[in-house]
């Protein structure tokens, strides 16, 4: 891939002031000069989109009965699995070429997927999950969490642990399940409030937008 | 650290080398701190002007929206000279809760608005005409049942704060028919809504069987507990055996279903029909001697809810019936017109009830009733000349007792009435119905004026805030000051003389009751234009949006917006504000993370800004001696080291936070979801008192530990930590551990309050008294370290130079830790150790991200204060205020120490955060950088921001209980949070103008000046 490279023009300012007027001016300008060599990035093809989850979050939202997040989690893993196969990895291009599925990376990094659980749900209950009781679901959501962003774990491991590229797509279903918070405290007294069903459809749809834009952030 | 050319082991020397001894350097000094101080008075002038704003503001919305009365607590008794009445010795009374008017009489099918799911199902009260009276029925907003029960039973028009009445219980204490007919011997039983076992609860007979109200989704169990209480007390017992002599039924069948389904439903008739059924079944058990009274509270608009002022929320039922023959003299019949939904149907007011229900039931009329019997109980004219008498009586008793009347006109007019009401009793009419026009004026009509007032006003200081604090760089303010201050005091002087001139001469609004409220908002007009002149002077409108878009324009800024925004929309809704405590803890764990983050991952951000502020820093260069290297060393991109001190002090808040949150005393509302860790019971167990023990080392500890990242843990530090604060945290232990053991040892008999009054007493004059004038003396924590291996150098160096105003200051907030610890509960001291914490994290945080200047680093402080606010055993009702905190200083209420032992208690949180914001300038603020004027008006500015942060709460919670002060929770939910809202604006305002502006910022930084500038 050619970088492009932008011309910043430098501007300047006069400043009256004492506080860092200018700087902040500057602080938003980009530069997409950082890339490492060698380059590591996701391809800008409709092939990167998820099709599979919002037919799950669909699945899981209306036909599922008592929102069951043990069975959509026997379906979201196969399906995260083939999408990693069949769409994910062959968009990642790590130093010029697609590289191939590595099935020994497979097994480790879903193995990282689970221990990474751990952490996760210690970040859960930071947040303010209940701490004793409803430990399991809260272990499920992270469960469901990590799966989601399997793909992306299996990408760090395949790339030379380029944690700073795919970093968004973490980022992206932890802002998903930050929003779908709102719901929570709502007196709607609907079977969808309880936890953590409003979490991870929020997981849901933030890992589809960042598997859907992350490539052009 | 710096180095000085030569060791001296003495402050005043080492003022005299730092200070040349020229003479023309020192008549700069001496000129530079004179003009500092000009524009420090001028400085806290302006913050003060700017309170007077907010308070006036803060002061009309009040008085539009919270209408307060005096609640007298005289009982009413009989008059042994006057004739006694009462004819029935047993009631029955029914309340059937949204008991809408149009329910209960015929409705035409073919009528306009007939619905059959609501009409002609309950016919049974129209059915019995001629044995019973059936009026319309009108209430008094607001109609919830809470305060539909007051009006009921006391003759008064609640509002929602009745002064002078207790907080502590929810028991009425002011005389009511309940307890009239308590008083009389009668007993009563009752059965339903437990609304009446909190109102009555001492009055009623331990038979009765309260059922829990909250639950709008269950339709059945209320009614069904009535029913069945009522068979087995009424229906299936012989009239001889009932044990009593008044029986309540209140009924929530029909109010549920209003709120769940709205009335157009079918499960509407269904309740309906079952309610008609049970009438019929209690009509046929009555004997001759029973009065039966079915009504309803208030009624329901078209989806079903209630709260509010339109019509089908107002119009309700009465229903008078009895066996006896010609108990009752009906009115002509064209007053009862059933037609068009009983449209011109004869109305009474709710509270004419209770002289009603007083008079036939032969009690006195209860002492602060305004309503007036109904006309059809008397069946002869001798007897309504007795009704009236005694009614008029006892109206007039109230008037002279209450005095709350203080207009003149109305007072005249009154004092007509009055005395053509003892000439002919027709006239007793109008004098009551004039009285209760005017109380009702006084007490039950929100103001539109005064509100849209407030909420303009606050508007309006919320712009200025903005502008002043944030908009115009603090150099520039800094110098407008010597003009706007002028100018403020000038046109409040203007305009109060051209406002009072208006009004006197023209005819003044009447929202404006007389001069002090006109002259009140005079001077808020003079202050905004006084402030607005200089500054559209030089500015224009475009700049200031402008500079409000460059403002926001940074990551840290615009995350700063979202958690004001986010908290600031809470108030939009009752489950939000419900779970406030948990949502602000989830925002703070937030900003912890994001800052874990950017630790952790350094985005590209940061270095950009860190290059250019090092490259901005570099041209500046310093005013002190210090190099430009050494000045500017922490702009330089974070290393390594620095980034794990900030992820471990990212991690630190976020895990104090956590641990904060799980104290909680849960607010009624929040129901199963939350269980309490705040009680009696876990604030004085064992393991709290030890953990109170604990903190006597721990929190010096932890201070030291974060003093001793500058090594400014020398000098005055390990004396006002070390020795000071751990032996008042010990006597505070001493004092809470006495507390506990007289609270949980049973037969324990030594009265121990001198001695708890005696520990209370010391602690909270030496923190605020001794140890303030101690800090007014001064103490540094620097030390020149002279021991130096390389002995012929000749050098010294200073340890806490790079901290010398942070560490001084924040011995100040350690002052008011102490006080504030000793008001608050052993388990509230704990989560107050975790807030130490917090504030020092985010202290080390904003300093190692350089967001001195940012908006993010006040509105972490706000987010703290509320997190603890929740943490420390409150929640933004009126039943959690901690009353008991009152009576730590005194034993019984003497002004100023029970009020500041109750606001020391609730706003402690509030209190060292708005302390503590200055800190967020000067914490590793080496000296001989910035200019003295410019550090005040960096203070000033950040003190500003925390200020706008309250203030955008206080507007947003303003708005929304306007908005909603028709919905079901107003009183319950929506004003607490309100009242809460302003009231912490105001301590925040307060605190912020008169310690960390006036007190401590502008001593702390002319003494350092004075020290160390060249």
């Amino acid at each position: 891939m050619v970088v492009k490279k932008r011309q910043t023009v430098k501007k300047k300012f006069v400043s009256f002031s004492d506080d860092d007027v200018l700087s902040r001016a500057n602080r938003s300008t980009k530069s997409n000069t950082h890339y490492d060599s060698p380059p590591v990035y996701v391809r800008r093809t409709p092939l990167t989109i998820p099709i599979h989850l919002p037919v799950l979050c669909y699945w899981f939202a209306k036909c599922s009965k008592d929102y069951d997040i043990v069975r959509a989690l026997w379906y979201l893993a196969p399906s995260q699995l083939l999408y990693l196969v069949l769409q994910f990895n062959r968009c990642t291009v790590y130093g010029n070429k697609i590289i191939k599925t590595n099935h020994s990376l497979l097994l480790v990094s879903a193995g990282t997927t689970f221990l990474l659980t751990i952490p996760c749900m210690l970040f859960i209950i930071l947040f303010g999950a209940p701490i004793s009781e409803l430990l399991k679901k809260t272990w499920l959501l992270s469960l469901h969490c990590c799966v989601l962003a399997y793909p992306a774990i299996y990408s760090v491991y395949n790339s030379d642990f380029k944690v700073g590229y795919f970093k968004k797509y973490f980022i992206s279903i932890a802002i998903g399940c930050w929003i779908s918070c709102v719901v929570i405290p709502l007196d709607w007294d609907r079977p969808w409030q309880a936890w953590p069903t409003p979490i991870v459809i929020g997981g849901y749809i933030g890992a589809f937008f960042g598997y859907t834009f992350g490539s052009f952030l | 650290m710096v180095e000085l050319s030569e060791a001296l082991p003495d402050e005043e020397l080492l003022k005299q080398t730092v200070l040349n001894n020229d003479d023309d350097d020192r008549r700069m000094t001496r000129l530079r701190i004179e003009r500092f101080r000009t524009t420090h008075t001028l400085y806290i002038l302006l913050l003060f002007s700017l309170a007077v704003l907010q308070a006036i503001a803060i002061a009309f919305f009040t008085r539009g929206f919270l209408l307060s009365r005096t609640v007298l607590d005289n009982v009413a008794s009989f008059d042994e000279t006057k004739d006694s009445y009462g004819k029935f010795d047993k009631a029955v009374i029914l309340i059937v809760d949204a008991l809408r008017f149009d329910f209960v009489i015929p409705v035409d099918t073919a009528a306009e608005g007939y619905n059959d799911n609501y009409h002609n199902n309950l016919k049974v009260l129209y059915e019995y005409w001629d044995n019973s009276v059936l009026l319309k029925f009108i209430a008094d907003p607001p109609t919830t049942t809470l305060q539909r029960l007051k009006g009921l039973t006391t003759g008064s028009l609640p509002t929602f704060i009745d002064a002078g009445s207790n907080f502590n219980g929810d028991v009425i204490v002011e005389d009511n028919l309940i307890k009239q007919l308590y008083l009389h011997n009668k007993s009563i039983y009752f059965v339903g809504d437990d609304t009446w076992d909190a109102l009555f609860h001492p009055y009623l007979s331990n038979m009765s069987v309260p059922y829990e109200s909250l639950n709008v989704w269950d339709l059945d169990t209320v009614d069904n507990g009535v029913i069945s209480y009522f068979e087995e007390h009424l229906l299936d017992k012989d009239p001889l055996d009932r044990e009593w002599d008044v029986l309540i039924g209140h009924m929530l069948g029909i109010d549920h279903v209003g709120h769940k389904y709205g009335p157009n439903h079918f499960t509407m008739s269904e309740k309906q029909q079952q309610v008609d059924k049970f009438i019929r079944k209690v009509i046929a058990s009555i004997d001759e001697d029973t009065l039966l009274v079915v009504m309803g509270d208030h009624g329901m608009d078209h989806t079903g809810n209630h709260g509010g002022d339109s019509n089908d929320e107002l119009e309700s039922t009465l229903w008078l019936h009895s066996k006896r023959k010609n108990a009752w003299k009906l009115k002509s019949p064209d007053q009862y017109n059933t037609s068009r939904l009983g449209e011109n149907y004869r109305q009474v007011n709710q509270i004419d009830l209770v002289p009603t229900l007083s008079l036939l039931l032969g009690t006195p009329i209860p002492f602060n009733n305004l309503g007036w019997p109904v006309d059809e109980i008397a069946t002869s004219d001798e007897e309504w000349k007795i009704y009236t008498r005694t009614t008029l009586d006892q109206l007039q008793t109230y008037n002279m007792t209450s005095r709350a009347i203080t207009n003149p006109q109305k007072n005249v007019l009154l004092q007509q009435l009055w005395q053509n009401s003892t000439i002919s009793a027709q006239y007793g009419s109008e004098y009551q119905a004039a009285l209760l026009d005017t109380y009702k004026d006084l007490w039950a009509r929100f103001d539109y004026y005064s509100i849209g007032t407030g909420i303009l006003l606050l508007t309006l200081f919320l712009g200025l805030l903005v502008t002043v604090t944030r908009l115009i760089s603090s150099i520039v303010v800094g110098q407008m000051v010597s003009e706007l201050v002028p100018t403020i005091v000038v046109m409040a002087l203007v305009s109060n003389v051209c406002f009072i001139g208006i009004f006197y001469v023209l005819h003044q609004p009447a929202f404006l009751a007389n001069w002090f409220w006109c002259s009140l908002l005079a001077t808020a007009v003079g202050i905004i234009i006084g402030f607005y002149i200089p500054i559209f002077d030089r500015y224009n409108l475009a700049w200031l949006t402008f500079r409000l878009v460059e403002e926001l324009s940074d990551y840290w800024s615009r995350i700063a917006a979202m958690f004001i925004a986010i908290h600031a929309l809470l108030f939009i809704s009752n489950s939000f504000t419900i779970w406030e405590d948990k949502i602000v803890s989830f925002l703070l764990t937030t900003l912890g993370m994001l800052t874990l983050y950017e630790f952790v991952f350094l985005p590209k951000r940061q270095y950009t800004a860190a290059l250019l502020n090092a490259s901005l820093g570099e041209k500046e260069g310093t005013v002190s001696g210090a190099t430009s290297g050494q000045a500017n060393s922490d702009s330089l991109p974070l290393g390594r080291f620095a980034r794990m001190v900030g992820g471990y002090h990212s991690i630190v808040l976020i895990v104090c936070t956590r641990l904060a949150s799980l104290i909680t005393i849960c607010r009624e509302e929040q129901g199963i979801h939350c269980t309490p860790t705040f009680s009696l019971r876990s604030n004085y167990s064992m393991p709290v008192i030890l953990g109170c023990l604990f903190l006597v080392f721990a929190i010096p500890s932890c201070i030291k530990g974060y003093y001793n990242v500058c090594s400014s843990y020398q000098a005055a530090a390990p004396i006002w930590i070390g020795m000071l604060l751990k032996s008042i945290l010990f006597v505070n232990f001493i004092y809470w551990g006495l507390t506990a053991f007289e609270n949980m040892s049973q037969g324990f008999q030594i009265n121990l309050g001198i001695v708890k009054l005696t520990l209370s007493r010391i602690i909270v004059g030496v923190s605020l008294i001794v140890a303030n004038i101690g800090w007014m003396m001064g103490p540094l924590c620097i030390k020149l370290n002279i021991h130096n291996n390389d002995t012929k150098s000749h050098q010294a160096t200073i340890l806490g130079y790079t901290n010398v105003y942070g560490a001084q200051y924040f011995l100040l907030v350690t002052n008011f830790l102490m006080c504030i610890m000793l008001f608050n509960k052993p388990l509230a001291q704990l989560s107050l150790f975790l807030m130490c914490n917090q504030l020092l994290s985010v202290l080390e945080i904003i300093d190692l991200l350089k967001l001195k200047e940012n908006l993010i680093g006040p509105v972490a402080m706000g987010l703290i204060s509320y997190n603890q606010f929740f943490s420390t055993g409150h929640q933004a009702t009126i039943p959690s205020v901690q009353w008991d905190m009152g009576f730590v200083l005194t034993e019984s209420i003497t002004f100023p120490f029970t009020h500041l032992g109750i606001i020391m208690n609730t706003f402690g949180p509030h209190i060292l955060c708005a302390v503590s914001v200055a800190l967020l300038t000067l914490w590793k603020q080496p000296p001989g950088v910035l200019r003295a004027n410019t550090l005040l008006a960096r203070i000033v500015s950040n003190c500003g921001m925390l200020l706008i942060y309250h203030t955008v709460l206080c507007l947003s919670s303003f708005i929304w209980v306007t908005h909603f002060r028709r919905h079901l929770m107003v009183w319950k939910i929506f004003c607490p949070r309100f009242i809460f809202a302003a009231l912490s604006l105001i301590v925040t305002q307060l605190v912020v103008t008169f310690i960390t502006v006036a007190f401590a910022g502008g001593r702390l930084i002319r003494q350092i000046n004075h020290l160390f500038w060249k």
